[in-house]
C-alpha cells in the first residue's frame, strides 16, 4: 500500500468518526451535556480560539523555562553519571527510582512553597522533564564504543581533544534525543501544575471547564493544545532528522 | 559489596543534608526526614483526615481495574495493528500521534463524561497503560526472528499453532516490558486523577492534608505511596526478570 | 529408517519484485536427484541456490516449471518427505536442546515420552549426550547447529536440505562438522540437497555437484564426485577435480562480482 492510500485511509478513518460522533449526538445516542457534538466544538472553537492564545501562550511560557531548567541541569548531571561508571553504579539506581515515583506527588508541597502561579508551574515542568533528560543522556554517554577512544588515543590525542572528537559526537544524538522527549514531559508537568494549583493557562482553563460542565469549551481547549504539542513534536522530530542527517 | 555501601552513604547523606535543611527553615512548610514516622501514626489516628484504609483500598481497586482494562485493550489493539499489515500500517501512525499528546489533556475530558467517582479515574489509568502494552505488542511481534517463523512452516505448522509456539514465546520478553510499563502508569493515571478531582481514594486524602497545611502528615502519605509504588515496580522487575531469563 | 526419494526439478524459474522492477533468481532449472544421492548445489553468491532449495521444500512457489518429489508435485511445506536445515540453526532460546529436538514430533501429535525417546536417541550419536538440557545460548556454535540437525533428522524424512549450514562456523568446526556430516549421511541413507560455495565442502560431501551460474541461476553443469570413502581431499583425482570446478566457478563469481553494483 502506497503511502497516499495509507494517508487517504487514515483521514477517511478521521472523517468517519467525527461523522458518527456528529450523528450520534444528533440522534440522542450521546448527551451532548457530556460529549459534545463536533460541530458545536467547531463553532466555539473561533470564540475560544481567540481567548485561549494568550493562555496558550501562558502554559507554552511555563512549559519553556520548566524545560529550559530541566536541560540545563539534567544534560550535565547525565553526562557526568554516564561516564563515570563508579557514579553511575552508586547513583543510577536514586535516579530511577525517583523517575519511577508519580511526580504529580510532591506537586501539592511545591504549590505550598511558591503558590499557585508561574513559579510552581515552571518548577513542574522542570521536574516532569529532569529526569527522561537524565536517564537517556546517561545512557547514551555510557555507550561510547571504549574502541574508538583507543584509536583516538593512540594517535596521540588530547584529553579535551578526545571529548570534543569522540565524545560528544557519539553523545550527541542521545542529547537530541532527550531534548525532544523532554518537551512533551514539560508540556506535561506545566498541565498538571495548572490543573491542580493554577490560576491561568490552558490546564487551569480546562480543569475549569470541566468543573462547569461547558462541554464544546473543554474539547475545544483539548484539541487545541493537543494539535499544539503534536505540531512541537513533529517539528522538533523534522528538526532532529535534519540535524542528525550526517548519521 | 562496596557499592552497596556507597548507596547506603549517599542515601545516608541525602537524609542527613534533608533534616538540616527543614530545620533550618519554615516549619510549617519544611518537613524533615524524622518527622515522618510519627505523621503518619498521626495520619492514622486523627479525626482531621479521612480514615487511610478505606481510602487506599479504593485506589487498589481504581488502579487494578485500569490495568487489567489496559492489558486486555492494549493486548487485542497491540496483535490486531501488529499481525494485520495493512490494518498496522494505517492505524499505528495515528496511535503514536496520540502519544505526542500530553496524557493530562484528556482527564478534564474524562472527569466531565464520568464524573468525580472511580470511573474518571479508572478510566484515566486505563488510558495511560493501554499504550506502553500496545506498544510493546507491536514491538514484541516485529523482533521475532524469521528463521524461528520459517523453521516451524516448513515442519508443517499451522498458524495458530506458530502464533502459539513461537511467536508467543519469541514475543515474552518485550511483551513482559510492556506490562510493567503498563502498570506503572496505570498507578500514575489513577493517582493523578485522584489529585485533580476526586472524592475518595488515596490522592484525595493527600490533598486534603496539603488543603488544611497538615505538612508533616501530607509528607507522610507522599512517601508511603511513593514506597509502595516502588515496591510494585520493583515486583514487577522481578517477574520481568524472571520472564527474560526463561525466555532466553 | 527411510531410504531416499528422488527429485526432479522441471525448469523451474523464479523472479522476485524489487522496487526497480523484477530480478531472476533463477532460470529455467532442471535437476534429478537419486534416491540416496547427496548433491551439492555450488555457485557464486546470489545465485539462486538457496531460492532453488526454498523452492524444493515448498516454502518458496516457482513462477513456471514444477518440481516432483517421489512422483507428487510440490505445493507447499511437506514436512513428511522434506525437512530443511539453514545457515542459521533457528533453536527456540525458550526451548532445551532436547525440546527443540522434538519439536517437530510435537506438532505432529507424538507423545512426550517418546519424543524424548527420539530426540535422546538422536543427540547422542552427535555428542550431544548429557546436553539435552542445556539452552542454545549455553551451547557453542557447532553443537546448535548439530542440534538443528537432529530437529531436522527427527522428522524422519527421506529428504535433507540443507542451505550452507556450516556457513556461519569457524574454519576449524566447519571442517569437523562437514566429516561429521559423512558419518551421518552413510548411517541415515537420506537424499540430501546440500547448497554450499565452498568447493571443499561439495567435493567432501557429495556424490554430484551441480555447479550454477552467476544470476539468473541455472545449472552450468553436473559433476559426479566418484571418490571413494574416507576421501583423501589431496589425492590427484580430488585436485583434479577441484581445478576443473574452480575454473568453472571463478568465471560465475567474476560474473557475480561485476554483476553488483
Amino acid at each position: 500500500m502506497g503511502g497516499l492510500k495509507i494517508a487517504a485511509c487514515q483521514a477517511l478513518s478521521v472523517a468517519a468518526i467525527l461523522i458518527a460522533w456528529e450523528a450520534a449526538v444528533r440522534w440522542g445516542l450521546l448527551d451532548p451535556v457530556f460529549v459534545p457534538a463536533p460541530s458545536s466544538i467547531l463553532q466555539v472553537l473561533g470564540v475560544t480560539g481567540a481567548e485561549a492564545l494568550p493562555r496558550l501562550g501562558e502554559t507554552l511560557l511555563k512549559t519553556l523555562l520548566g524545560y529550559a531548567l530541566a536541560i540545563l541541569a539534567g544534560v550535565p548531571a547525565g553526562l557526568v553519571l554516564g561516564s563515570r561508571p563508579t557514579a553511575h553504579a552508586i547513583a543510577m539506581p536514586y535516579v530511577v527510582a525517583l523517575y519511577g515515583v508519580p511526580k504529580i506527588l510532591v506537586l501539592p508541597w511545591i504549590a505550598l512553597i511558591f503558590g499557585i502561579g508561574l513559579s510552581t508551574a515552571v518548577l513542574s515542568a522542570a521536574v516532569f522533564a529532569l529526569f527522561p533528560v537524565v536517564v537517556l543522556v546517561a545512557a547514551g554517554t555510557r555507550d561510547v564504543d571504549p574502541a574508538l577512544v583507543t584509536v583516538a588515543t593512540s594517535m596521540g590525542a588530547s584529553r579535551a581533544q578526545i571529548i570534543r572528537k569522540v565524545l560528544l559526537p557519539t553523545v550527541l544524538p542521545s542529547v537530541l534525543t532527550a531534548m525532544r522527549v523532554a518537551m512533551v514531559f514539560a508540556l506535561l508537568g506545566a498541565l498538571i501544575a495548572e490543573m491542580l494549583a493554577g490560576n491561568r493557562g490552558m490546564g487551569f482553563q480546562m480543569q475549569r471547564a470541566a468543573l462547569a460542565f461547558r462541554a464544546p469549551e473543554l474539547f475545544a481547549a483539548t484539541a487545541i493544545v493537543s494539535v499544539v504539542s503534536i505540531s512541537v513534536v513533529l517539528f522538533l522530530e523534522h528538526l532532529n532528522a535534519r540535524l542528525g542527517r550526517w548519521r | 559489596m562496596r557499592i552497596w555501601l556507597w548507596r547506603l552513604g549517599l542515601l545516608l547523606i541525602a537524609l542527613t543534608l534533608w533534616e538540616a535543611v527543614a530545620r533550618m527553615l519554615n516549619p510549617i512548610l519544611y518537613v524533615g526526614p524524622s518527622q515522618l514516622p510519627g505523621a503518619l501514626a498521626r495520619v492514622l489516628a486523627t479525626r482531621d483526615l479521612p480514615p487511610l484504609p478505606g481510602h487506599a483500598w479504593l485506589t487498589v481497586s481504581e488502579i487494578a481495574a485500569a490495568y487489567v482494562l489496559a492489558v486486555a485493550g492494549g493486548l487485542w489493539v497491540g496483535f490486531l495493528l501488529g499481525l494485520r499489515q495493512t490494518v498496522g500500517r494505517i492505524y499505528e501512525p495515528l496511535l503514536a500521534t496520540l502519544y505526542a499528546v500530553p496524557s493530562v489533556v484528556w482527564y478534564p475530558s474524562l472527569m466531565l463524561f464520568f464524573g468525580l467517582g472511580p470511573a474518571s479515574k479508572i478510566a484515566f489509568g486505563f488510558f495511560l497503560g493501554f499504550f506502553p502494552v500496545t506498544l510493546a505488542v507491536l514491538a514484541g511481534i516485529r523482533q521475532v526472528p524469521a528463521t524461528l517463523v520459517t523453521v516451524a512452516v516448513s515442519m508443517g505448522a499451522k498458524p495458530w499453532t506458530i502464533f502459539r509456539k513461537v511467536m508467543l514465546p519469541a514475543m515474552a520478553s518485550t511483551m513482559v516490558g510492556g506490562l510493567r510499563t503498563g502498570l506503572a502508569l496505570s498507578v500514575v493515571g489513577v493517582l493523578v486523577g485522584e489529585l485533580l478531582g476526586a472524592r475518595a481514594g488515596l490522592g484525595y486524602v493527600i490533598n486534603y492534608a496539603y488543603g488544611l497545611m497538615m505538612t508533616a502528615e501530607y509528607a507522610a502519605l507522599v512517601v508511603l505511596v511513593a514506597a509502595a509504588v516502588l515496591l510494585l515496580d520493583g515486583a514487577g522487575a522481578l517477574i520481568e526478570a524472571r520472564v527474560k531469563q526463561w525466555a532466553g | 529408517m527411510t531410504t531416499g526419494a528422488p527429485i526432479v526439478v522441471e525448469s523451474v524459474s523464479k523472479r522476485y519484485e524489487t522496487p526497480s522492477g523484477p530480478v531472476p533468481a533463477v532460470e529455467t532449472v532442471s535437476l534429478t536427484v537419486r534416491p540416496r544421492e547427496f548433491v551439492s548445489l555450488l555457485g557464486p553468491s546470489g545465485c539462486g541456490k538457496s531460492t532453488l532449495l526454498a523452492m524444493i521444500g515448498g516454502l518458496v512457489a516457482a513462477d513456471a516449471g514444477r518440481i516432483l518429489i517421489e512422483g507428487t508435485p510440490v505445493s507447499g511445506p511437506t514436512p513428511s518427505k522434506v525437512a530443511l536445515v539453514f545457515q542459521d540453526p533457528g533453536l527456540f532460546p525458550w526451548r532445551t536442546a532436547l525440546d527443540n529436538v522434538g519439536f517437530g514430533l510435537e506438532l505432529t501429535g507424538v507423545a512426550a515420552a517418546r519424543r524424548r525417546e527420539i530426540a535422546l536417541s538422536l543427540l547422542e550419536p552427535m555428542g550431544l549426550k548429557g546436553f539435552e538440557s542445556k539452552y542454545p545460548r549455553e551451547l557453542s556454535g557447532g553443537m546448535r547447529q548439530r542440534v538443528a540437525i537432529a530437529r531436522a533428522l527427527a522428522l524422519d524424512t527421506p529428504i535433507l536440505l540443507m542451505d550452507e549450514p556450516f556457513g556461519a562456523l569457524d574454519e576449524q568446526t566447519r571442517l569437523l562438522m562437514g566429516e561429521w556430516l559423512v558419518e551421518v549421511r552413510h548411517r541415515t541413507q537420506r537424499t540430501v540437497v546440500f547448497v554450499t560455495h565452498s568447493l571443499h565442502e561439495a567435493i567432501a560431501l557429495s556424490d554430484r555437484i551441480a555447479v550454477m551460474t552467476a544470476r539468473p541461476g541455472r545449472i552450468k553443469d553436473v559433476v559426479d564426485v566418484p571418490l571413494a570413502y574416507p576421501r583423501a581431499l589431496d589425492g590427484p583425482d580430488a585436485v583434479a577435480l577441484h581445478t576443473k570446478l574452480w575454473a568453472q566457478i571463478r568465471e560465475e563469481s567474476l560474473r557475480a562480482m561485476e554483476g553488483r553494483r
